[in-house]
């Protein structure tokens, strides 16, 4: 099946159930991290309602079994490796006692991608854009109708909500000063999105304990590095004998392929803090209402496992003062690096010379709309 | 499971209490020792220590005289009393869980303050002034936190004679430069006391809760004791039994046991805090 980028979002339906979509129905492009989803999908309506809420519950799969084993084996060999990580790269640090290395979904996407890439990111300060305003926006407005559900006007209560928040009231003021062309562009996606969210996102009772924002930490090797990620929504109660919490992010840009890593690295950190794995993971995209979901299996923890111990070991190299490798990839369109970066230029001529319609760091909505600050 | 394992260790039988000379010569200690310290500030000077600043001063004694900012209300200060009010509301039947309770319970704190100009939980008149959407922030805030509190524990295995919250446990040491030790818990439990048959014996001492964010410190066990230690301030006052340690963004939890040992480690920890401390007020005023 051909995959395309998604370049419209669905037509409006209301709260019709669609049909069933999930992540097995799409693949990665070959030449860039935007995923689509299948042209044979004429005719695809996004899930809304019970039947989203369905395609959440049920995975396909058993949910796994409480095994506070498996946690227990994951922590023991990630331990085992920081600490010899640890300890290599402690010979040419000087500091008597170096910093805690914060380990989040971020860094680790952006240190595997290029370390680079990494290190001018951590510096620089991150510029606004219409794609993070409109993420950060969806998701104060995703929280708003988890908690309270319902939503006024959307735009004066997503910056209502941004300006409470000590850590996006920059963002806020940002968007403040759009002109007006730009403002009622940010305005009229915010509120498609918003149409779309409130047709289709189902009731949750108040008895699977839903809460927005949930911040997941796990320190490793005494403290010293930390894995620390939040999350937009978690549900069910703490697992007794099965697996009984749901995680899901919500995503006001297009699929990329990073997305899912991110997940499982929000699979990883709930099973080591709880001993038991969630039973799915799943992202939300209000652009679009898409749902991927992923069933937690044995086998994604020690995937995500590798994953995590791969970029702190990178991670842990910089912060030693190791010279950062460049790698081109595709952010390197959006890296502050670019001038001065060989290979990522090298990147970019090729694909401008490939005469590719979409250029890496192309700004859209599709771009950087997860509005979460610190992640 | 861990909830019940939680809460059956809280409410365990204490363990033998701490001998009443051993308690007076680690008051004594203490209260001479931070007094010696604390000569080195200017007369009227005075120094307020909570859990929160203990923990701060231990973990990066660099930061412990940044400049605060200005007190501006911002959601995470209201989720705590806020999420407080919603499991005490659930923990008596009220509501199923936090996510029914937080929108009522706070429209009712709203509401007697409009009636009777009572704040009983101080934001109230802040958060009646917010709009809708940053009301929900606030809510949803609070809602997480409680959740986590809520889910911790088996409440009744807790029992009918716990205290959500309450005001802050206060010890002045007297002085030309006074020194107030706060401790503030989310919780106190009576323990069950040894050889209990069930039937509904007296209480035993406190158990103490202290939630918590981010992930346990190397010194989480005088960081908890330090609550116990704000109660060495009468003898006529009982000790906390232990004081039990949740850490929900990690998912984990530790107890202390309040015996001499710990009280002696925490004193310890306790006087270099107020050094620590001094020292930053000395270097602060002496910039100034």
């Amino acid at each position: 099946m051909p995959v395309m980028e998604i370049d419209r979002a669905p037509e409006e339906t209301g709260a019709s159930p669609g049909s069933v979509h999930s992540h097995s129905s799409s693949r990665a492009l070959s030449s860039g991290p935007v995923i689509g989803r299948g042209s044979g999908s004429h005719g695809w309506q996004p899930l809304a309602g019970d039947a989203l809420l369905q395609r959440l519950r049920v995975t396909g799969r058993p949910r796994p079994a409480a095994d506070p084993e498996l946690a227990a084996r994951i922590r023991d060999t990630m331990e085992q490796e920081l600490a010899a990580d640890l300890a290599s790269t402690a010979a040419g640090v000087t500091a008597a006692r170096p910093p805690m290395l914060v380990v989040t979904k971020d860094r680790l996407t952006r240190v595997l991608a290029c370390e680079r890439h990494q290190v001018v990111s951590e510096f620089g300060e991150r510029e606004p854009t219409a794609a993070l305003a409109c993420g950060a926006i969806i998701d104060a407005l995703f929280r708003q109708l988890v908690t309270v559900g319902s939503i006024g006007d959307p735009m004066a209560d997503g910056l209502a909500a941004l300006r409470l928040d000590d850590r996006q009231r920059e963002l806020a003021t940002w968007i403040d000063r759009l002109d007006g062309g730009r403002r009622d562009e940010l305005q009229a996606e915010v509120e498609r999105q918003i149409r779309g969210l409130r047709n289709r996102w189902p009731d949750l009772s108040p008895g699977w304990l839903p809460r927005t924002q949930e911040t997941m930490r796990v320190g490793l090797v005494g403290g010293a590095v930390e894995l620390a990620a939040r999350v937009d929504l978690a549900l069910g109660g703490p697992s007794v004998d099965e697996a009984s919490v749901a995680l899901v992010e919500i995503k006001a840009g297009a699929r990329r392929v990073e997305h899912r890593a991110e997940l499982h690295f929000y699979a990883l950190l709930e099973t080591l803090r709880s001993l038991t794995p969630p039973f799915v993971v799943a992202t939300y995209y209000t652009r679009t209402g898409e749902l991927d979901t992923d069933p937690v299996t044995a086998e994604l923890l020690a995937a995500a496992a590798r994953r995590t111990l791969t970029g702190a070991r990178s991670l842990l190299g910089l912060a030693a003062g190791h010279e950062p490798r460049p790698t081109p990839n595709g952010l390197c369109g959006v890296c502050a690096a670019l001038p001065d970066c060989g290979v990522g230029r090298v990147r970019i001529e090729r694909i401008e010379a490939a005469g590719r319609h979409r250029l890496d760091g192309h700004r859209s909505w599709d771009d950087e709309s997860d509005g979460a600050p610190h992640r | 499971m861990r909830a019940l394992e939680l809460s059956r260790a809280v409410v365990a039988p204490p363990p033998p209490a701490v001998d009443g000379t051993d308690r007076t010569r680690i008051r004594h200690r203490l209260v001479e020792g931070v007094t010696r310290e604390v000569e080195r500030l200017p007369g009227g000077e005075h120094l307020v220590i909570t859990l929160p600043m203990f923990r701060r001063a231990l973990a990066r004694p660099d930061l412990v005289l940044g400049p605060g900012d200005p007190f501006a209300w911002q959601p995470k200060f209201v989720r705590r009393s806020l999420g407080l009010a919603v499991v005490e509301a659930c923990a008596e039947g009220r509501f199923r869980s936090p996510a029914e309770a937080a929108r009522p319970i706070a429209g009712e704190a709203v509401e007697e303050w409009g009636r009777t100009g009572w704040k009983a939980l101080y934001w109230e008149p802040w958060f009646a002034g917010l709009e809708p959407a940053a009301r929900a922030v606030v809510l949803a805030e609070a809602v997480s936190w409680a959740t986590a509190l809520w889910t911790s524990f088996d409440w009744d295995l807790l029992g009918d004679r716990l205290r959500l919250g309450g005001p802050d446990d206060q010890w002045v040491i007297p002085g030309p430069r006074t020194v107030r030790l706060k401790g503030r818990r989310e919780l106190q439990v009576p323990t069950v006391p040894p050889g209990a048959d069930g039937s509904r014996p007296e209480p035993g001492p406190l158990a103490l809760v202290s939630v918590s964010a981010g992930t346990p410190t190397p010194t989480w066990s005088e960081e908890l004791a330090f609550l116990a230690v704000v109660a060495l301030r009468s003898d006529s006052r009982a000790l906390p039994a232990r004081v039990a340690g949740l850490w929900p963004d990690a998912g984990t939890h530790r107890i202390v046991e309040i015996d001499q040992p710990a009280l002696e480690r925490t004193v310890d920890r306790l006087l270099a805090v107020v050094a620590t401390l001094v020292d930053a007020r000395v270097s602060g005023l002496a910039a100034r």
